[in-house]
């Protein structure tokens, strides 16, 4: 779109304004509240209040953090906790989104493994770990089986659901101008489910994380899951929190990088 | 004029779990060449059962369809389906839609049909919305769209259920005008399906009254005004008079 040069009217200046303003009292909103949960936890432990050996405190976060790094070994846990993430999550969506088109393909089979599907989606795939670990032998592997176990049913679930909830008038539509199996597929049903993919992803993100934290507290010898067990059974709980930290911010990063692809297709 | 399509007795049933459902009842009716047909009948009838029969979607449980003499065909080409909705594909832009037609018979590359569906455009006003997507569009302008799309793939015979309902009734009157309009000059011949008396009869030159479910057809009525346009139609003086009469069997 070109930009134009509009002489806006009085009202719609004051429009544009008052969306400006409530912009910016959310944002100030965001920081006060981030300020003041931080200043709070230091002031408490700092004055005594909490016991910064069980709750910690910013700063010494930061230091834990520091101390870390210099170490060396931080950037060994981020990377692979941040590998298995990532691999597990592509895993994860790939082959669900997969198994979903097979199952729309053929109502037959669908039939047959719905059983199946609900049985693995109830079932706390956490309760496989041990077993997890006799099949692939502990670390990376076990951890990246782990978050797609997690990850993998729900996606099948949810792009199934998408699929069959197609307007059968559009399908019929498409058959009225002889489209076969794979063109309804592929012009239909695929771009259709656009939104609902996004959606996966976005819950995807949280739960391949999950997948990767419950692997390495299993079996691990790297990874942020590994870095949280070793800190609370040293009774080191400033290294805890502070791998907390790192993963809130791994985790929100990674859902930053997913979320503006849906924009983009939704223009 | 040549009949383009004959139902001889066609009777239809729907299977389900429960029970079988009796939907078309021995029907019988002709479309004749370059005409526009009409189909009124109570809700549920059995009118869309019919549309689906005659593209060759559904098949007749007894009986026989006829298009210019040779029945249907499973995703019979001579059809083109018109539906309620317009079903514009929101991902695509205004050509690719009515051209979807086109890539699904791998004719993509067909610069006579390709040029066939430009022309169309032009000539309906749509040329500028060309790369717009669906959603920049109004109600009736979505509709226009539907039926180019189904016109580029040049059937012969034009399948139209109730188009329209999903309009206000400002637009609905302004859309079937132009619908009408794009129908007659491409001299296509129509079946349409509505439960509106005055649309059937401003733009019909027949009209198949059908019973409730399972369909019978109660009476075939001819329809002959002087107006051009269904809007001009509407105004006639024996408006009122086919109008009761149709009410009347329909009740
Ligand atoms: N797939 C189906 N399975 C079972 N019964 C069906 C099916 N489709 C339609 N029917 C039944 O057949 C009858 C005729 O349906 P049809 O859709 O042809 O009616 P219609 O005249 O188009 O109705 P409307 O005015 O609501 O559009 C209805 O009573 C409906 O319940
Ligand atoms: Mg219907």
């Amino acid at each position: 779109m070109k930009k134009k040069q509009i002489n806006y009217s009085k009202a719609r200046k004051k429009y544009l304004r008052n969306i400006k303003k409530d912009k910016c009292l959310v944002l100030l909103g965001q920081i006060i509240i981030f300020a003041l949960f931080i200043g709070l936890w230091q002031l408490l432990a700092d004055t005594g209040a909490i016991d910064p050996f069980f709750f910690s405190s910013p700063s010494r976060i930061v230091n834990t953090i520091i101390d870390l790094a210099e170490d060396g070994n931080l950037w060994i846990h981020i990377w692979t906790s941040l590998y298995e993430t990532i691999i597990g999550f592509i895993i994860a969506t790939v082959l669900g989104t997969f198994i979903a088109i097979l199952l729309w393909w053929s109502e037959k089979l669908r039939r047959i493994l719905e059983p199946y599907l609900i049985i693995l989606n109830s079932l706390p795939k956490i309760a496989l770990g041990p077993m997890i670990i006799f099949w692939v032998g502990s670390g990376t592997g076990a951890t990246i089986v782990m978050c797609v176990l997690i990850c993998v049913i729900l996606t099948t679930i949810s792009m199934l659901n998408a699929f069959i909830s197609c307007d059968n008038d559009k399908i019929l539509l498409m058959k009225s101008m002889h489209a076969n199996k794979l063109q309804i597929l592929f012009k239909l049903i695929l771009p259709n489910s656009i939104p609902a993919f996004f959606s996966v992803l976005k819950i995807n993100v949280g739960m391949s994380w999950v997948g990767t934290i419950i692997g390495e507290y299993l079996s691990s010898k790297a990874g942020l899951g590994y870095l949280i067990n070793y800190g609370s059974q040293i009774l080191k709980l400033d290294i805890v929190m502070a791998s907390i930290t790192l993963l809130c911010i791994l985790a929100t990063g990674m859902y930053l990088l997913v979320s503006p692809l849906e924009k983009r297709f939704k223009k | 004029m040549k009949k383009l399509l004959e139902f001889k007795d066609v009777s239809y049933f729907y299977q389900t779990k429960e029970n079988e459902i009796k939907a078309l009842d021995e029907v019988s009716f002709d479309v004749k060449e370059k005409e526009f047909t009409s189909l009124v009948g109570p809700s549920g009838c059995g009118k869309t059962t019919i549309l689906s029969l005659t593209a060759g979607l559904l098949f007749p449980s007894s009986g026989e369809i006829l298009i210019d003499g040779k029945p249907v065909e499973k995703n019979d080409s001579r059809i083109g389906y018109m539906f309620q909705r317009d079903h514009l594909f929101e991902w695509r832009t205004i050509w690719q839609n009515i051209t979807l037609g086109l890539e699904v018979r791998k004719q993509k590359k067909d610069p006579q049909k390709l040029a066939f569906a430009e022309e169309l455009l032009k000539k309906y006003d749509l040329y500028n919305f060309k790369n717009k997507k669906p959603r920049q569009l109004s109600g009736g302008m979505r509709q226009r769209v539907a039926l180019i799309r189904t016109l580029v793939l040049q059937p012969s015979l034009l399948l139209l259920d109730e188009p329209f309902s999903a309009l206000d009734f400002q637009t609905r009157l302004k859309v079937c005008d132009d619908v009408y309009d794009i129908i007659k000059s491409e001299q296509k011949t129509a079946l349409l399906v509505t439960h509106d008396i005055s649309e059937a009869l401003s733009m019909s030159n027949k009209i198949v009254i059908l019973s409730k479910r399972p369909a019978k057809v109660k009476e075939n009525v001819n329809i002959s005004f002087t107006g051009a346009t269904p809007l001009s139609k509407r105004e006639d003086k024996d408006f009122g008079k086919y109008f009761e009469m149709i009410w009347r069997n329909l009740v």
